[in-house]
């Protein structure tokens, strides 16, 4: 557990053989499963993006995105593809709030599937048995996520296509060395309580296990387990004790942060130990009688991250949406929408502290990721009910 | 399958015989196709659960199996599930056959109100209702339980609908329809002079009802209370919106969450399912071990008459009782959602301030997927009614009117879906149609067939059930006459059954127009639903557009349920006028 790096070269390095061996044959299985596809007649996709170098000669004009890095992608191509499917698991507000201009720009349509972060990558592992993924772009704020994708050959390097502008605005640390993702956004875990039914704010995650709030706690908690990346994160700067002392407390469970906000404004539940920043906010912009706050301790901090598709139906147009979204217009957008920007050179949030005012608590997710089935478990025993193990 | 001589055939003359030999191949390519079709749609699917439950195509072992039965985390749900059906099939009971005997055999006044509501609670989704459920029992914010402690001043609570109770209650309101429907056509189909003669021999009220009507409509009551008990495990909706914040977990929960997250766990999820599959065996087998002891020709050529019962003293508190179910099952839901569905904040009170119609514009125009949903379930669930009606009746006829080898495994797989909740369902469906042959994961058509084949149990038991109370020997006298086998259906068979092919259109259309839980799993960009708008629009907490949806298809269906009605009635006489005059 460290608090501020996502390195993770001890474990990349050991891991280095297996992990090739298994890329190997996941990357195998594919192209066999594409090449009986196309064989078949099933199927349109267009051939693996071509070396960038040779699309680069080629290019004429080049986006006016912010990261100014896109000269090797194909505009015209992209315009006559037409259209993007991504599949994110971003607030939907936000996700039409950055594509509209992109689509009044160029003229490419971008259709999305919006679901929790371990829906999204289960749907695409799904796809991706049946040979025929359907997503161009994959985003999703669960880090543990991609190195999974990445291991099962579906990402394709978004250097190769995009450029590598866009790696000097975030951290080495928030991006894959080998560039098939790259994070988008860090969302801050956040109390967030009912300023008509609590009188004396909680201060800190301990505060929320008094017995005063048995029977008033609500947390997000799908049955795909989309928030265990972050409770592991807690359990693992404060022990394991504060999630039972939650769970003891009978707290409600809903599928989103959305529904737990909702739960809160309407007087049902009183406080949240789980809650994205950006919800909170929201929430309380829009004159809701709710109010949040970043723990002194300590805020666990969960990296959205995007990557695109190998063998996209539509890798220009992705492409150019992935720059579109990681360049500065674009998470510009995401900031006005209430999320942390992964670029370092955007400010935070309206009425956010910075970043570095806060004390971040980032995972370790090669770690989280090699243990995840034990952790799904622990969460499992500890809250009851579904975590997608 | 053989299909030489598919059915009992009267005895025809040589000359006739040869004469109509292309019309005879007939029954049997009609019959034929149908099977096959249903093969292809139920059978295909359930070939993979298994061989998906035995980790097959990438390895080969039992584990899954095992796990089923050594794991907590999945015997606690099976558990859940157990208790959830028992539960819903004894409240249908409760509530289902007063109702249906207030309604069809007594002078309680609004008869027909209660009836209609009832069919509306039938057709309001399910998980809509637990939604507005939550709005009304939410331990602390629903509106009754603010009324009740206003009332009795409880410091909280005091009703808690996350819990077994509020899960079983809401599931029961919902499908305690299809416990009334059976036992109310039933007990409208009985011939008044069965029970007139008992009451010409002196018999009491009481000794009627317990000797002659009861003993005829207990198919019905337990036919609906199985059909009330299994469709119960199937219902994903309100289980996960119910059952999930309270950490409890039912089957078809612990499969979604299974399938659901990465990477995603076929084998156990189709292990799972196979629980499910055994349940319903089960269930079918005792339903129909009790039914094939029983004669039910109870419909003649003859027109019936059924006898009313008066209830003196008793009419209005039968009244109240029948009011307040319907009222639990259909009104207060669906007040609920409209009040939602028109104001700017769905917490607070419907004033001129907080009055909008943005709601419906969002829901209907501005949203792309939402816009998108609605076309693509209109098509799908038409679809999916029109040709889940045509393979119900078919199937129903192989297994009653011919001797057909394998036509009870035919019923039992037509039977098969309704014990597969949509999950399950989605599971099979996606383990065989991702692969070739046949490549449908991804596109819309998977969706079709999921229709189909999820309602097509409705269809059957429609048809099933009509064709029990019609005697053969009607189409066998239409033959007698040379009229052809097609002839036979479409003049004899199909006006005689024609009110229940209607309720098995809509039994189809309703619920594929709304259905949730195997589209969750199955859809694809472009392919998304109503019920998946609903469902995503809910998860970011934007209630009062999912309101404005749900009123919307709320109203499309009973609209379009009050024409097909108006119409067929309409037709129906025609037909009736047609017959006459040949």
């Amino acid at each position: 557990m460290s608090e501020s790096t996502l390195s993770n070269t001890d474990q990349s390095q050991r891991t280095t053989r297996r992990t090739f061996l298994r890329y190997i044959a996941g990357g195998t299985a594919l192209s066999l499963a594409n090449a009986l596809l196309v064989a078949c007649g099933g199927s349109t996709t267009p051939t693996a993006a071509p070396a960038s170098t040779t699309q680069a000669a080629t290019t004429t004009n080049s986006p006016a995105a912010g990261t100014a890095s896109a000269g090797a992608i194909d505009i015209d191509k992209a315009k006559k593809e037409g259209v993007v499917q991504l599949y994110t698991s971003l607030d939907t507000q936000i996700v039409d709030s950055v594509i509209k201009p992109f689509k009044d720009k160029y003229g490419i349509d971008v259709q999305y599937y919006r679901a929790g972060s371990a829906q999204v990558t289960g749907k695409v592992l799904q796809e991706a048995d049946a040979g025929k993924i359907q997503a161009d772009m994959v985003d999703a704020s669960d880090v543990g996520a991609f190195l999974e994708l990445k291991r099962r050959g579906i990402l394709t390097p978004y250097q190769a296509v995009v450029g590598s502008a866009m790696n000097q605005f975030v951290a080495a640390d928030l991006r894959d060395p080998d560039g098939t993702w790259i994070a988008d956004r860090l969302t801050q875990v956040v109390i967030q309580y009912n300023t008509d039914l609590i009188k004396t704010p909680p201060q800190h995650w301990k505060d929320l296990t008094d017995q005063q709030y048995n029977g008033k706690l609500a947390f997000f908690g799908s049955s795909a387990g989309d928030s265990a990346p972050r409770l592991y994160t807690l359990a693992k700067a404060f022990g394991y004790e504060l999630l039972e002392s939650y769970a003891a407390l009978k707290p409600l469970r809903v599928d989103t942060p959305q529904l737990v906000t909702q739960a809160l404004e309407k007087g049902e539940r009183a406080a949240t130990f789980n809650m994205n920043d950006n919800i909170a906010q929201r929430s309380k912009l829009q004159g809701k009688p709710t109010a949040y706050l970043f723990p002194d301790e300590g805020v666990p901090t969960e990296p959205g991250a995007a990557g695109l598709i190998k063998n996209a139906a539509h890798p220009n147009a992705a492409a150019l949406f992935f720059d579109w979204w990681m360049g500065a217009e674009g998470q510009k957008i995401l900031v006005e929408g209430g999320k942390y920007s992964s670029r370092t050179d955007l400010e935070p949030p309206k009425e956010n502290p910075p970043l570095k005012s806060l004390k971040t608590l980032i995972l370790d997710y090669a770690e989280y990721q090699a243990n995840r089935p034990e952790i799904l478990q622990r969460m499992a025993k500890i809250f009851g009910g579904e975590w997608g193990v | 399958m053989r299909a030489e001589t598919p059915f009992n055939q009267p005895q025809i003359a040589d000359e006739s015989r040869r004469k109509f030999s292309i019309e005879q191949a007939i029954p049997n390519l009609v019959l034929g196709g149908a099977v096959l079709f249903l093969l292809g749609i139920v059978g295909y699917p359930l070939i993979w659960l298994l061989l998906g439950a035995l980790g097959l195509p990438k390895t080969f072992t039992a584990a899954p199996l095992l796990r089923v039965f050594t794991e907590t985390r999945n015997l606690t749900p099976l558990k859940n599930s157990l208790i959830l059906a028992v539960g819903t099939s004894l409240l249908s009971v409760l509530l289902g056959v007063p109702l249906a005997w207030a309604t069809a055999r007594t002078d309680m006044p609004l008869r027909r109100v209660i009836h209609a509501l009832v069919a509306l609670a039938f057709i309001l989704p399910p998980y809509l209702t637990a939604l507005a459920w939550i709005i009304l029992l939410g331990p602390n914010a629903g509106h009754f339980n603010r009324l009740l402690r206003w009332i009795f001043g409880f410091s909280e609570g005091p009703l808690n609908i996350f819990s077994m109770g509020g899960v079983i209650l809401v599931i029961a309101l919902h499908v305690f329809a299809f416990t009334y429907l059976l036992t109310h056509s039933a007990l409208q189909s009985l011939d008044a002079p069965l029970e007139e003669s008992a009451q010409v021999l002196g018999a009491s009220r009481a000794t009627i009802m317990r000797r002659i009507t009861l003993p005829l409509v207990a198919p019905a009551v337990t036919g609906g209370a199985l059909l009330a008990g299994v469709d119960s495990l199937a219902l994903f909706g309100p289980q996960a919106l119910l059952g999930s914040p309270a950490q409890i977990s039912f089957l078809p929960t612990r499969i979604y969450s299974v399938l659901g997250s990465y990477p995603p766990r076929y084998a156990d999820a189709s292990a799972l399912s196979l629980i499910l599959v055994l349940l319903t065996v089960i269930g079918l087998t005792i339903q129909r071990n009790y039914l094939e002891r029983q004669s039910f020709i109870t419909v003649s050529g003859r027109g019936i008459r059924t006898r009313v019962v008066p209830l003196g003293r008793w009419k209005w508190p039968l009244f109240l009782f029948c009011a307040l179910v319907v009222i639990l099952a259909a009104i207060a839901p669906l007040m609920v959602l409209l009040l939602a569905a028109f104001s700017k904040v769905w917490t607070s009170p419907l004033t001129p301030d907080n009055f909008t119609i943005t709601n419906f514009h969002a829901a209907l125009i501005s949203n792309q997927i939402s816009t998108r949903a609605i076309l693509n379930s209109f098509k799908l669930a038409i679809g999916a009614a029109t040709l889940g009606t045509i393979l119900g009746l078919l199937i129903a006829y192989i297994d009653q009117r011919t001797n057909l080898r394998g036509r009870r495994v035919c019923d039992y797989l037509a039977i098969l879906p309704l014990g597969l909740p949509g999950t399950v369902m989605a599971v099979g469906l996606i383990q065989a149609f991702i692969r070739p042959p046949i490549q449908l994961y991804g596109t819309i058509w998977i969706l079709l067939v999921a229709y189909i084949a999820r309602h097509i149990p409705l269809a059957v038991r429609s048809a099933s059930g009509a064709l029990r109370q019609i005697d053969p020997s009607l189409e066998e006298a239409a033959r007698i006459t040379n009229a052809s086998w097609l002839q036979s259906i479409r003049l004899i068979l199909a006006p005689l059954i024609r009110s229940s092919l209607v309720v098995a259109w809509l039994l189809i259309f309703i619920p594929s127009l709304g259905e949730l839980s195997a589209t969750i799993l199955l859809y694809a960009n472009g392919s998304e639903t109503i019920s998946v708008a609903l469902f995503r629009l809910n998860d970011l907490g934007q209630l009062e557009v999912v309101a404005a949806l749900a009123v919307f298809t709320i109203t499309v269906i009973l609209v379009t349920s009050l024409l097909l009605q108006w119409l067929t009635t309409r037709r129906g006489s025609q037909i009736t006028d047609q017959i006459q005059v040949t």
